[in-house]
This record gives C-alpha cells, structure tokens and sequence, in this order.
C-alpha cells in the first residue's frame, strides 16, 4: 500500500479546492453571524407592535441556527477517525442540520399560532410614532426602511457566496443555510407589506404577514428536518440539493466494472455529511483473490474523488440485492 | 455553476418588483391616503366632536375629587383636545373599570399614574413614555389609547412631544 493506512477510514484532510472553499465557507459563517447579530440589534429597534415585524425578527434570530451548527461541525468533522470513533465524526454536520431543522420547525409553529390566534382576537397591533432628530415621524416608516436596508446581505452578499460553495463541498446544512438566506427577501417583503397594512388602517394583514412567514419558517423546518433524518438513516447518497442519486455511484460500479479481474460490482454509497462512505461488492472471475488486489481497487476508487477516501471492497459470490448497481442511471 | 446562479437573478428581479410595488404602496399612501390610519376612525370622530376620557386617581398627576378632573395629565389633556377642536367628556373610575371600556370603544383616552411598564399594554395601546410631566417623579408616563388607532395615537403623541419634550 502507497497509502498511510488512516487515509483509508474517513479522510480528514481535503484537497486544495476543497480546503479552499472550507475556509471561504467558514469565513462567510461568521461574516453571517455578524451580518445577522446587527440585524437582530436593529430590528429590536422598531419592532414595536407589529406581530409580522416580531416574527421576522425571531426567524433573523432562528437564521444563525445553521451557522451555528455549521461551525460547531466543522470542529468536529477533523477529528480523525479512532477505535472509539471508527467512521469518524463525519456524522457532526447531519447532527447540526438536525438540531437546526428541529429549532425552525419547534419555533415556526409557535409563531404560527401566534399569529393565527392573534387574526381571531381581531388583535389590532398598536404603532406609535417615535422622535427621530427632533422629528416625529411613525415608527411604521422607519421598520419599513430597516426591513429594506437588512435584505441586501442574505439575498445578495452571503447567500449567493454560500450557494457557489455548497456544491463545491457537497455540504446539504451549507445549501440549506443558503437557500434560506436566498429566500429571506420574502420575509422582509411580508413584513414591509404587514407595517404597511396597519398604515393604511388594515389591521389584519399585519397577522396575515406574520402567519406567511412563520409558514416559511416551519417549511425550512420540515425540509431540513426531512432532510437531515433520511441522510442519517443512510438512504443512498445524493447529490448536494437532493435532487439526484449522486453520480458517484455509477462512477465506482463503471471503474470496477473495467477490472480485468472483476465480473460484476455494486455498491453501497452512504452520505457521512460531507464524504461518502463506500461499501464496494465485487463478484470476482476465479475464486481466488489477492488482497493486493482488492487493496489496489480501494485506492482507485478514492482517487475518483475526494469525498470517497472511506472505502473497503469486499468479494462475494453474488451481489446483494439492495446493493446500488447503477444500471440506468 | 450556472445553476447556481440563475436563482439569484431570478432573486433579484423578484426584490426588485417587491422594492417597485412597496414604492407604488408609498406613493399612493403620500398622495391622498393617511398613512397611519385608524382602523375604528378615532381620530375622524374625535376630531370636531367629543373625546371620551377615562381618568384614574393618582396624586400628583390626576385629582378627581372636583366636577372634572385637574392636575398635569388632564392638563395635556384638554391642550391636546383643542388641538383637534373637540370636547372632553370626562368619566372617573378605576384602572380595570376604564380599561375595558376603552378596549370595548366606550372611551378614547385613558389616563392616570400608568408608566411605560404597564401591564395593561396586553389590552390597550400605549403612548411612548414621557419623563418631563410635572410631577412625574422620575416615572416614564404613558396615556392609553384604543389598540390600533394609530392615526388617533400618533397625533396624540406628536402634542405630547410639543408640549413636555420627547
């Protein structure tokens, strides 16, 4: 073997395009969390009375979340694998992507019903004016200017900048952050339109507002939820957005296929988080086969690509039904 | 990558006919409509006619012993009325007994020894505080109005702002 034999088991270290865009994620996380942490602080400014208003700044709070779980991850998903931890702690993202999902979800409905309950005691919501450079002007006013001001960074700065670098390093909680982000323009939309119905005198679309965004909030609940659980019960893996079998699976039953010693292959292809784990079954043409051999064919399928360095090929006499063996994909 | 980014333009047209229709909103609101606005028309009724004020007993601030109510809140009170050219009617009572008829559209203006800490902001809309009414003693006093009218509170507080500071 070329190899150190601790490659094999969960690689903790990436190649250059992928340390790159690691770092550049990180650094836009905590960019967020600043963008995010003076947003919150100005919003609490002008919240006041308008329930669409509160429940866009409870989801800027809830929008840290990911980050969040991103960064705690990260520190973890280094960590190489030991005797204790013989996959690694790969599993740290799918963990953070979870809690986050659970968090939206938990505090979505919460405003929902807030918000609901709110419509149907005909609450009206209450805003005053307040003295701004020795002006009064209605508060309204200026939650409408603060709503537009803030949208700029999650819909234009670090949700696009996230958004290129998810794929890069197959991160589902990356792509989920930044979709989010991408779609917080809605909230603020809501809000602005919540604010201006109580100017214009319509109480209710102040609770109709809220209780769009706080659906919003409980969707990215479900979907990252959703999301996270069936990548934890290693369903087979899937590209970063969900929306395909990964092509990694094809990739590796094509190169054990080309084997000179290999009859058939199949494999089994989990998502760790951010690298795959790969179970390889071979069926091979005689009965006898060198661990070299097999060895061999490990190291060829980890330098297919940098998320597959877990990777153990086992021979048997017929391919497990449930194996994925590519056909017509 | 493409993929990628087509979204986010697709993103950015989006905000953009949001920014174009939030601007609609804006102008229609300068031209002609009032932006606050209350909901149950206080301040139009008010205006010109009667202001139905519910006053609470607290030294200093609001003496109920006499036919109507004297001392600094009632004071800013009437200034306030003829303002908007109406007539107080005055009704005495307890903090309970008054709140609910505000929120039940029996009185407009609630005042007595309330401060910006107010429990009753669940029931009743609140002006911002004040600190330089006379006798305040340090407190941050606020009036209550009907939840909501904000046309009629903004008013409210654009006197109060004029007449003891912000």
């Amino acid at each position: 073997m070329t190899r150190p034999s601790s490659a094999q088991f969960g690689r903790t270290d990436l190649p250059e395009t992928q340390r790159i865009a690691l770092k550049k994620a990180i650094r836009w996380e905590l960019f967020t969390i600043v963008y995010t942490s003076i947003t919150i602080t100005v919003v609490a400014f002008v919240v006041g009375g308008s329930q669409a208003m509160r429940t866009a700044w409870i989801e800027d709070m809830l929008s840290l979340l990911p980050q969040l779980a991103f960064l705690t991850a990260v520190i973890f998903v280094r960590r190489r694998p030991t005797v204790k931890h013989p996959y690694g702690l790969h599993r740290a993202m799918g963990v953070g992507h979870l809690v986050a999902g659970i968090a939206l979800l938990a505090v979505g409905l919460n405003l929902a019903v807030e918000a609901v309950t709110g419509l149907i005691a005909a609450e009206h919501p209450t805003i005053g004016t307040v003295q701004l450079f020795g002006q009064t002007i209605w508060l309204g006013w200026l939650m409408i200017a603060v709503m537009v001001i803030v949208v700029v960074g999650p819909v234009f700065i670090y949700g696009p900048a996230k958004a290129k670098l998810a794929p890069v390093l197959h991160n589902k909680l990356l792509y989920a952050d930044a979709d989010m982000a991408k779609a917080d323009w809605q909230t603020n939309a809501a809000s602005i339109v919540g604010v201006l119905g109580i100017g214009l005198g319509i109480w209710w679309l102040d609770g109709a507002a809220a209780l769009f965004i706080s659906i919003g909030i409980v969707w990215d609940g479900v979907r990252n939820t959703k999301g996270a659980v069936i990548d934890l019960m290693d369903q087979r893996a899937r590209s970063y957005d969900d929306k395909q079998p990964h092509p990694l699976a094809g990739e590796i039953t094509r190169y054990l296929r080309g084997l000179p010693w290999v009859l058939d292959a199949g494999v089994r292809l989990r998502d760790e988080g951010q690298v795959f784990h790969v179970e390889a079954f071979v069926v091979p043409r005689r009965v006898k086969v060198r661990t070299e051999t097999l060895s061999a064919a490990s190291e060829g399928i980890a330098r297919l690509d940098w998320k597959v360095q877990d990777v153990v090929v086992v021979p048997v006499e017929q391919l497990p039904s449930e194996a994925d063996r590519a056909l017509g994909d | 990558m493409n993929g990628v980014q087509s979204p986010g333009g697709r993103t950015a047209r989006r905000l953009l006919l949001g920014v174009v229709a939030c601007l609609a909103a804006l102008s229609l609101a300068a031209c002609g409509v009032q932006v606050p606005s209350d909901p149950d028309g206080t301040l139009d009724r008010v205006g010109g006619g009667e202001l139905r004020v519910g006053a609470v007993e607290e030294p200093g601030l609001v003496e109920t012993e006499g036919p109507s109510p004297e001392g600094p809140l009632p004071e800013l009170v009437r200034g306030f009325a003829d303002t908007i050219d109406a007539r107080v009617t005055w009704r005495v009572g307890s903090e309970e007994t008054l709140v609910t008829a505000l929120e039940d559209g029996e009185l407009d203006l609630v005042i007595g020894g309330f401060t910006d800490q107010t429990p009753w902001i669940e029931r009743a809309g609140l002006t911002r505080g004040y600190r330089d009414i006379e006798h305040a003693g340090g407190r941050s006093l606020v009036l209550l109005v009907p939840m909501g009218e904000n046309a009629f509170l903004s008013a409210l507080e654009r006197y109060l702002d004029e007449e003891v500071g912000g």
